[in-house]
């Protein structure tokens, strides 16, 4: 059976995410530099919106991002298992390769849920989430959105043989899919342009879920932009196709015979 | 359609397996038959293609051409079935630096999809088998070379596969880390009766295999039980140093053979098995050399030779 394999990549990337304090550290500390610095700056700037004040619609936003940037670089670790050589264990195990690619974007989701979890925690001890929480969709924003940022991650590390292009990709993906995402604004106030990229961004409908289960029904300029079944539908049609699509690259031969060439290759370089 | 004959005793057979890399062949035609328990040796240079070799043999790349059966399961289609039989110890490590030894092991364990409590009865086995009891909890980052060598052998056994593939085990060691890989890789085929397959370009290494192929250029040029080999090649080898090689070269052929060149060295093979005529060879060549000795062939001299007797069978042709 699947099972232990894939739960033997989950355990791995669980095991890694407790034992990389500081890994688990920033994770807890980004969110809160947003919402504590950015937020009060903005808000001392603005003025307050009808009720609700600026810090507070931020508030989904850095629970998003604490998935976002949990479940990609756990996504991206994926590269670095190329590169270190453990993907040869994983490559000579007796399943089909695409299997790898299931248990990793599920690992880079559960270690996504579990720091969206811990910043939960932080964001209740700091007063942040006060009233009408509605439970039920905080739980499916979670899920979902873990989903679509591993998914988006794996897609990534499906095509990156290197960790050189690391850092290019934390620049030319993780900060734009965050700024152009809702996170920060609300979508519908955006220019026609912006507006545009951030509806076809599927983070955007993640953080819309959040606003939906955080921020409550009341009508203000800082509501959700689209319906929950909408934001639902997207997260998990967005992540059914990155798999499939991540699937299709590491299984094809083009796809692990440079893989295992670049494995073996570095002895002689 | 073609019949396949599928002879159960032999571990890995292959069939004129090839790979080839846009005009580059990295292996050419193969034919192997090894029978299960064999300790097969494929030795040659760096590059001859012994890991595309391994690779095709382990489904991680597709052969160009040719067919090739491993525990009985075709590579090409039967991936899965022949991954669950082999173990494969890749040349560069596979070990998760930042994992301890015993989680490095539970890791590769359920991958291959054993139960918890069997992983760590064999984790306990292999860790005590190979010296590394002590360690268990140890991340592998803080292990010596030759240990965490010892560790990506037991990674690849875990599961007890019928066939191992160690791809240059001892490479990168030194002296006397490669004896206790050595040590380790005879312990596990006297307590697993496993077939192993084995490359390395330590020919000299290789010597205790029940048969070795030597591989140049993805072709096979020589194959045999070593000791065979070493004999067939003569009791001695003379080495001959000094000015003027050519000339001398040209006055002793026709009495010892063909001349091996190795180097500034000139190589002859005496199969004569009196060492009389060696002592008497010597005070003949006197002070016309720098040097001369002679001594026992080995699996090195297989392989440089093998480019004189194809020579010599031409010329003779």
């Amino acid at each position: 059976m699947i099972l232990r394999p894939v739960y033997a990549v989950i355990e791995r990337e669980v095991l890694k995410l407790f034992r990389q304090r500081t890994r688990l550290l920033s994770a807890m500390v980004r969110p809160l530099i947003w919402l504590l610095v950015i937020g009060a700056g903005f808000d001392a700037m603005l003025g307050r919106s009808g009720n609700l004040s600026y810090q507070y619609f931020l508030v989904p936003g850095v629970l998003g991002m604490s998935m976002l940037f949990g479940a990609m670089l756990a996504a991206l670790s994926t590269v670095y298992d190329k590169e270190s050589g453990v993907m040869r264990m994983l490559v000579i195990a007796p399943f089909e390769h695409y299997w790898i690619v299931i248990a990793k974007t599920l690992s880079a989701a559960l270690a996504a849920a579990i720091q969206a979890l811990l910043v939960l925690v932080l964001l209740f001890l700091l007063g942040y989430l006060k009233n009408g929480v509605v439970l039920p969709l905080l739980i499916a924003g979670i899920v979902t959105t873990s989903l679509v940022c591993a998914s988006m991650g794996m897609l990534i590390a499906a095509w990156t043989r290197t960790l050189d292009n690391f850092a290019v990709m934390m620049n030319l993906v993780i900060f734009p899919v965050f700024f152009l995402s809702g996170s920060l604004y609300p979508v519908q106030h955006l220019p026609s342009v912006l507006r545009f990229v951030a509806t076809i961004n599927p983070y955007t409908y993640g953080v819309d879920l959040l606003k939906h289960a955080i921020l409550g029904i009341e009508a203000t300029s800082f509501n959700a932009d689209f319906s929950v079944p909408v934001n639902i539908a997207v997260l998990l049609g967005f992540t059914l196709l990155a798999t499939v699509i991540a699937c299709l690259r590491f299984s094809r031969d083009t796809a692990y015979e440079p893989l295992i060439h670049l494995l073996a290759r570095k002895r002689s370089d | 359609m073609r019949r396949d004959i599928v002879d159960t005793s032999l571990a890995i057979q292959a069939e004129g397996l090839t790979k080839r890399y846009g005009n580059t062949l990295a292996v050419d035609g193969l034919n192997l038959d090894i029978p299960t328990g064999q300790f097969f040796g494929l030795l040659g240079p760096n590059g001859s293609g012994k890991t595309s070799t391994i690779h095709m043999l382990s489904t991680l790349i597709r052969p160009s051409q040719g067919t090739a059966r491993v525990a009985g399961h075709d590579v090409k289609h039967a991936g899965l079935q022949v991954r669950a039989a082999i173990g494969v110890v890749f040349q560069e490590s596979a070990l998760d630096r930042t994992l301890s030894v015993a989680e490095n092991l539970r890791f590769a364990g359920l991958l291959h999809n054993l139960p918890i409590a069997q992983i760590n009865e064999r984790s306990s086995e292999l860790l005590e088998l190979f010296g590394l009891k002590e360690k268990r909890h140890q991340p592998v980052s803080e292990l010596s070379g030759g240990q965490r060598r010892a560790l990506d052998i037991a990674r690849g056994v875990i599961h007890r596969p019928q066939i191992l593939f160690l791809d240059e085990p001892t490479i990168g060691l030194d002296v006397p880390n490669r004896r206790n890989i050595w040590r380790f890789i005879e312990r596990l085929r006297t307590e697993l009766n496993v077939t192993v397959f084995l490359t390395t370009h330590y020919l000299e290494e290789a010597v205790d295999c029940d048969k070795v192929a030597f591989i140049k250029q993805g072709r096979i040029v020589k194959i045999g039980p070593p000791h065979d080999l070493i004999d067939s090649l003569g009791a001695y080898i003379i080495e001959i140093e000094g000015e003027n090689l050519s000339a001398l070269i040209a006055s002793l052929s026709p009495r010892l053979g063909p001349c091996f060149m190795d180097g500034d060295k000139a190589c002859f093979r005496f199969t004569g098995k009196d060492i009389a005529s060696l002592v008497m060879l010597q005070a003949e060549l006197g002070d016309k050399v720098t040097g001369m000795r002679w001594r026992r062939p080995n699996l090195n001299d297989v392989f440089l030779w093998v480019n004189e007797t194809e020579l010599w069978q031409t010329r003779k042709t």
